[in-house]
């Protein structure tokens, strides 16, 4: 477990960033201070516009911060890149379509100078078969693939992967989740961006949340999967009185929206209060929702102002 | 790391078959047709012949034109996010651009040479040896000073499309820069003043020196198509330096 003589594998320290065309300013990332432990699985989870991508980027000093300060095992980003030891799959292109996949491979790896590994990486991602294949005619699962294993050629402690399954099938999903839990065994650092709750919980072991440019949460996944592991319960209930008998259900009920008799209530424990609705209360149209991940920010965001 | 990455663009160039026609097959087809007129090409003109004159035209304007086409390539493909994922590769920027500068000199060698070996073929001839060998060193050195406008037109307009424009108004700057036919009076004054000018008028610099000033077919004084050459690389240059400054700026 966690010690304290481990290496941070990255540390931001108030990470900004704005981008200034004529007309507009947006401050895509606007105070982040994070620090990433070496051999930590840590998803960077927010909606889209959350300032994740921006983040990656000054990580792997792909885009220069406004201001404040990233560091990549001790080291400057473009260092650690050039060294080899921190690699990423990029969310948008980064691809040529008329090279074949062996090509691609071939090319990135001797500009890494690890031409010896095209081989081994090929077979370890699945593409030996598609070798041959020009890039643009791979799926959009085959082709995250390739980039998948242009990561992975410089052999890196810290890897990061700007949403790694977009554009990939629920098959195509698993498997690639299957691979990298073979990868994080093998020691590396690995920091993914997702907006998909369900990638946080499934693989990281600790989950930073993120909105509108700063980190609203951070914590075990575990953690905040309690956070934000309310229901909300809808339901019509036929008199004034009924709504203040379920509203003062128990301490964790509380009304979040009101329409007439029609009322969604936020609750720890759905299925006790359901069944008091129905049975005791006299409600019917009853509605079970888990709050989506949006709910979730718009909370989040909210508790941290 | 170079030299892979040159040897898959020529694996790339070559398997895509519009490039290569334009850029092998287009310059040598058109010494074919224009470049064996009998009533005409056989005709003295200064050191040689027309036809080694319509040579030196052809070649020149097809290596300016595969510089221009492999040359952008550098602009579409950084701003489709390949100069993102070689940015996290140890290759720096400038030997990316130098070996595509490369391939881009490789395919002009390749274009001009082609023409030239048509010409030396079917009756072209100059006086003099040396003729032959400087007036191809002239068209090769002086395409590279394409390959900037087509790098600043693919960062400015980040299309492939944009590209293609970008070569097709070579054909235009072609005809008022001398290359296809003489101009003459006040298009040939407008014409010193286009990119291609000068540097056709450079490459024809060998056969027709020895003219006499004021006799037909006479060249310029050296002069002009110096400053025309340097003074296009200067403006090209620039066009270059500020079109990626501005497509980096927006990223």
């Amino acid at each position: 477990m966690e010690t304290l003589n481990r290496t941070e594998a990255v540390s931001l320290t108030g990470l900004r960033k704005t981008f200034t065309t004529p007309r507009t300013k947006v401050e895509a990332v606007r105070g982040v201070d994070l620090s990433i432990q070496a051999g930590q699985i840590v998803a960077l989870l927010g909606p889209n516009g959350a300032g994740k991508t921006t983040t990656v980027d000054m990580i792997l000093g792909l885009t220069q911060p406004s201001s404040g300060s990233v560091e990549v095992l001790g080291l400057s980003p473009h260092r650690a890149v050039t060294s080899g030891r921190v690699s990423a799959v990029l969310q948008t292109g980064g691809l040529l379509r008329d090279m074949t996949v062996r090509e691609t491979i071939t090319v990135i790896a001797t500009m890494h100078g690890q031409a010896g590994r095209v081989t081994q990486v090929m077979d370890r991602t699945g593409l030996t078969a598609i070798a041959k294949r020009r890039v643009g005619k791979c799926s959009g699962g085959e082709q995250q693939r390739i980039k998948f294993a242009l990561a992975l050629l410089p052999d890196p402690d810290v890897l990061i992967l700007d949403e790694p399954t977009a554009g990939m099938d629920v098959m195509a999903r698993r498997d690639f989740w299957e691979n990298m839990r073979s990868e994080a065994s093998s020691g590396r650092t690995i920091i993914f961006a997702t907006h998909y709750l369900e990638e946080a919980q499934n693989f990281a072991e600790r989950t930073v949340l993120m909105s509108h440019g700063r980190i609203v949460a951070d914590g075990a996944t575990e953690e905040l999967r309690k956070l934000i592991s309310g229901r909300t319960v809808s339901a019509t209930l036929p008199t004034e009185q009924a709504i203040s008998q379920a509203e003062a259900f128990d301490a964790s009920v509380s009304i979040a929206e009101r329409n007439g008799q029609r009322i969604s209530f936020k609750c720890a424990d759905s299925d006790r209060f359901a069944q008091t609705l129905l049975t005791d209360l006299g409600a019917w149209d009853l509605e079970i929702s888990a709050p989506s991940l949006e709910d979730a920010f718009i909370q989040l965001t909210e508790d941290a102002q | 790391m170079i030299a892979t990455y040159i040897r898959v663009e020529f694996a790339r160039h070559f398997r895509d078959g519009y490039n290569l026609v334009f850029a092998l097959l287009l310059p040598a087809a058109m010494y074919f047709l224009f470049g064996n007129i009998p009533s005409y090409t056989d005709a003295e003109v200064g050191s040689g012949n027309v036809k080694f004159y319509l040579m030196v035209s052809m070649a020149a304007y097809g290596a300016a034109v595969s510089t221009v086409a492999i040359a952008g390539t550098v602009a579409t493909e950084t701003m489709q996010g390949w100069g993102r994922q070689i940015a996290l590769t140890r290759m720096t920027p400038a030997s990316f651009v130098t070996s595509k500068m490369i391939v881009a000199a490789t395919v002009a060698a390749a274009s001009a040479a082609l023409v030239f070996a048509l010409g030396a073929g079917t009756g072209a001839r100059v006086t003099d040896g040396w003729m032959w060998v400087v007036s191809y060193l002239i068209i090769l050195a002086g395409a590279m000073i394409f390959a900037c406008y087509g790098i600043g037109v693919g960062m400015l307009f980040k299309s492939e499309s944009a590209l293609g424009l970008a070569s097709g108004l070579m054909v235009f700057f072609a005809f008022f820069g001398n290359v296809f036919m003489p101009l003459e009076g006040g298009m040939l004054d407008a014409a010193r003043f286009t990119p291609m000018f000068g540097y056709v008028a450079l490459a024809r610099y060998p056969m027709l020196h020895s003219i006499p000033a004021g006799g037909d077919m006479a060249p310029d004084p050296l002069w002009i198509p110096v400053t025309s050459v340097v003074a296009w690389a200067i403006i090209f240059a620039l066009f270059a330096v500020f079109a990626t400054r501005k497509a980096k700026a927006r990223q």
